[in-house]
């Protein structure tokens, strides 16, 4: 039994009458499961995907990449399918088709003909030096004058090979069903940009992290006076950690940094726009605070009560989520000890947070021990900008600034 | 009594090739063992070949352009030829560079073994010598045993009137009438060495040019001179018989014109060189031939028998020094593991005569022979102020570009100093370089190497030294 349904735009969300079509996953004759996404839209506020809401294959596309659609349009029509004994049958054909393509695809390798070695423009030491790298010259694209293949070219396609290896391997899909019951789960766009940014971060900065204890026992005594001062808002470590950054960020201004693309010059900012990583249902997204030296706990606590408001609603500007020279990612709300976040390039720095504990602090003065709330902090860097010795540095001096945090404000 | 000897490498001949891949495979950290049979190393190039060659060809030139300066105003006396010195300086010449190449075998700890080389097995060669029997096991083997100047059946081959390059060199005597067998470079150089010290000169060559391998247009202004320096040339023109009488030997030619008779002090042999395998059984090794007895290697140098190498003249044509010392190299680091192999898109040659010619890559002859599609840019030494100071204007620079990339495919020059002047076309052949690399490069004024940056200029159009050629103003 075969029935055609028809998937129409919904409503989506107050204030958002249209959308642009930045991504279109399917095309007709796709197979589609229930909840799969079939397209990516972008609003002014931000980017949303459209699922499916049945099983089936897909018709027909009504909508174009880059054009703006409202409420009630029709995105696309779906055929669906009951099951039928017919299904295995399909499946092979499938699978026929694919080595059929295959087949053509290595007859087409094999017939293009190649360049004769005689014509490349290249000296005889890049020859050399090809021979050792065991490359062909034939498929080296020459970055010179006409084309002339350069010792650079040689080395930039040796480490294009081998990056594309490891994306092989990792092409090469393990049937894990062999073992087990599996579900597929689709990441959401929002994740599969982080995934590649935090990717292209984990190979490009060499990064490490120095964990450290901040006692916030004082901190907290004040936090909560000035909650009780003002029954508004509510307001949560998480500002007074931004102050304190941003008073550690003047003082180190490395930390408050990014490398010139030539890896020759240190940029120091001087501004403060602290990034706070906020986990929302779509993923992870990191709206900037601006500004924070010129901002009090209070102005602080406000804005980000908006912003992670907005940031779970998806409705936060592009502009709120850039230039950002230092990122706070805290799983204070949680648990867990210490964590080595990624650093956000081209930020030099990150710094992670976990839950505070009461611990029992050994006082001098009182020769006893004191119960005291004690936060880990981990500060992952940039080591080709900030060495061990000034990160330590920042920890402890980040530290003190959270421990006299009261005779500070 | 056999002495025993182990070596990591065994090179088998110790001329250019054979002492370069030696001293390569030394340097690269093998016990080398280096076999020659004769007592000093240089092989056929230093010994009785090149450098002999062009000594006397220096002399050669020498007493030419004392002629030449007749017409510039400066006049020499008839020179006096002394034969037995200018053997003694040449000779001298000779030891300088070979107790050279000893000093720097003994520096790199490379053990010499003279005598003659034959395979036992494939990790096995003897050595034999008046003295002694020397065995020696190898892991592998290099053989660079060059060739011998070929001869013809139909001549009375113990006759001491018949001569190869080898003697011809030794410079025993300077025969009043000599017969050179062979239009090649060889008999051209030899040729103008006996002509200038005196002899009256005759070629004999079968085909119907002389330097066949060589472009004609560039052959060309070099054979005008010898025709006026030389008794006779004959083209076309076969040996019949020679048959050795009182005084000389006399030979019958076969020319286009008839059959003729001449008498002769001296017949000198250059039809060819033949590669060294006598005495050698490459076979015991598992070495083969091809069918001109030369031996088979890969781009590696690597023959039959994947630890025995073979490089230089008995692998074949070209039989060029330079070919033999870049592939000694290629031998030996492979051999030692390196990626190295035979890459080299032209081996230049140059003929030493005066004029010289030299050519590097493509010859015209061989693309209209192959049917490969390419342009000319060429550039008469007429125009180049060197070269009406030095006074030969008959010379000329001649560039073939691809037809879609005006990449350089070949270069021929004639005129004197070709042969310095070929190693910026190899290099240009080498680098992938086009017209607009040679023409936008600046060469020195006046010089001689401006042709090449020239004949570039005159294929793109941009030349300012003569006017545009025609159907270039056409296409600006």
């Amino acid at each position: 039994m075969k029935k055609t349904h028809t998937i129409r735009l919904p409503h989506l969300g107050e204030g958002v009458e249209s959308a642009d079509v930045s991504e279109i996953l399917v095309s007709p004759g796709d197979k589609i499961n229930t909840d799969e996404p079939i397209v990516v839209l972008e609003s002014d506020k931000a980017s949303m995907e459209i699922p499916s809401d049945i099983k089936g294959t897909i018709q027909e596309v009504f909508i174009e990449k880059g054009k703006e659609i409202i409420a009630g349009d029709k995105i696309v029509s779906i055929v669906s399918e009951e099951p039928t004994e017919n299904k295995a049958k399909e499946k092979e054909e499938e699978k026929q088709e694919e080595t059929k393509n295959q087949t053509i695809e290595k007859h087409t390798a094999h017939t293009t003909t190649k360049k004769t070695e005689h014509t490349f423009r290249t000296s005889p030491s890049v020859r050399k030096l090809a021979r050792e790298l065991q490359i062909s010259l034939s498929d080296v694209k020459g970055s010179g004058k006409k084309g002339r293949i350069t010792r650079e070219d040689l080395i930039y396609e040796i480490k294009d090979r081998m990056t594309k290896k490891g994306a092989d391997r990792e092409k090469q899909e393990i049937d894990y069903s062999q073992w087990g019951p599996v579900d597929f789960i689709p990441l959401s766009k929002v994740k599969k940009i982080t995934g590649t940014r935090m990717e292209s971060a984990w190979r490009e900065v060499p990064q490490v992290t120095q964990f450290d204890k901040a006692d916030i026992s004082g901190l907290n005594t004040y936090r909560k006076k000035l909650n009780k001062e003002n029954p508004t808002i509510k307001i949560t470590f998480l500002p007074f950690l931004i102050k304190a950054v941003t008073k550690a960020l003047i003082k180190f201004p490395d930390l408050n940094s990014s490398l010139s693309v030539d890896k020759k010059t240190l940029i120091h900012k001087r501004y403060y726009h602290i990034g706070v990583a906020v986990d929302t249902p779509g993923g992870l997204v990191v709206p900037v605070v601006k500004n924070t030296n010129k901002k009090d706990i209070i102005e602080i606590s406000k804005e980000l009560e908006d912003i992670s408001r907005r940031s779970r609603e998806k409705q936060l500007k592009p502009e709120e989520l850039k230039g950002g020279t230092f990122t706070i990612s805290s799983l204070g709300g949680i648990g867990g000890t210490y964590f080595s976040p990624i650093v956000n390039p081209p930020q030099v720095a990150i710094l992670g947070v976990s839950k505070a504990k009461k611990e029992p602090v050994f006082s001098t003065s009182k020769n006893s021990f004191m119960p005291k709330d004690i936060l880990p902090i981990s500060l992952t860097y940039d080591h080709r900008v900030i060495d061990g010795a000034q990160a330590a540095v920042f920890t402890k001096y980040l530290g003190s600034v959270l421990l006299e945090f009261l005779q500070e404000t | 009594m056999t002495d025993k000897t182990k070596a990591e490498v065994v090179v088998i001949g110790a001329g250019p090739g054979g002492y370069a891949a030696a001293f390569r495979a030394a340097d690269l950290g093998k016990k080398v063992v280096l076999i020659e049979k004769d007592t000093s190393l240089g092989g056929v190039c230093l010994n009785r070949g090149c450098i002999p060659s062009k000594a006397l060809l220096h002399l050669a030139k020498l007493i030419e352009d004392t002629k030449e300066a007749k017409k510039k105003g400066v006049f020499f006396d008839t020179p006096k030829i002394n034969i037995s010195e200018i053997r003694e300086w040449k000779n001298g010449v000779i030891s300088n560079l070979s107790s050279g190449i000893s000093q720097l075998a003994k520096r790199r700890r490379v053990k010499i073994i003279t005598g003659k080389a034959s395979f036992v097995s494939k990790n096995k060669v003897s050595v034999k010598n008046k003295k002694a029997k020397h065995s020696i096991s190898f892991e592998s083997a290099i053989i660079a045993t060059g060739s011998t100047a070929a001869t013809i059946s139909e001549l009375p081959i113990d006759s001491h009137r018949i001569i190869g390059s080898k003697q011809a060199l030794e410079l025993n005597e300077i025969p009043k009438k000599i017969l050179v067998v062979g239009g090649g470079y060889i008999g051209l150089e030899l040729g103008s060495v006996y002509s200038a010290l005196g002899s009256r000169v005759n070629i004999l060559e079968a085909l119907p040019h002389l330097l066949a391998g060589a472009d004609q247009d560039l052959v060309k202004p070099l054979q005008k001179k010898l025709s006026q320096r030389f008794e006779n040339i004959y083209i076309n023109s076969t040996l019949v018989s020679a048959e050795e009488k009182e005084g000389g030997i006399c030979v019958k030619i076969k020319t286009p014109k008839g059959e003729i008779e001449e008498r002769f002090d001296i017949i000198l042999m250059s039809i060819g060189r033949r590669p060294n395998t006598k005495g050698l059984s490459p076979e015991k090794a598992g070495v083969k031939l091809n069918k001109k007895g030369f031996l088979i290697v890969d781009e590696f140098q690597r023959t039959s028998e994947p630890n025995i190498y073979a490089i230089g003249d008995v692998t074949g044509n070209p039989m060029l020094a330079h070919k033999a010392s870049y592939e000694g190299v290629i031998a030996s680091e492979h051999l030692s593991g390196l990626s190295s192999k035979f890459d080299a898109r032209t081996v230049p040659a140059v003929v030493f005569t005066n004029p010289e010619i030299a050519w590097a890559g493509l010859t015209e002859t061989e693309a209209i022979k192959k049917g490969v599609p390419y342009k000319k840019g060429e550039f008469p030494w007429a125009a180049s102020g060197k070269a009406i100071a030095l006074g030969f204007k008959e010379g000329k620079t001649k560039i073939l570009f691809d037809q879609k990339t005006n990449q350089v495919l070949g270069v021929g020059i004639v005129g004197p100093e070709a042969g310095n002047l070929i190693s910026e076309a190899a290099l240009a052949i080498e680098m992938g370089a086009d017209a607009e690399d040679l023409g936008q490069t600046i060469h020195p004024h006046p010089t001689l190497s401006e042709t090449v940056k020239n004949s570039a200029e005159v294929f793109l159009g941009t030349i300012t030294d003569i006017l545009i050629p025609k159907n270039k103003k056409e296409q600006l």
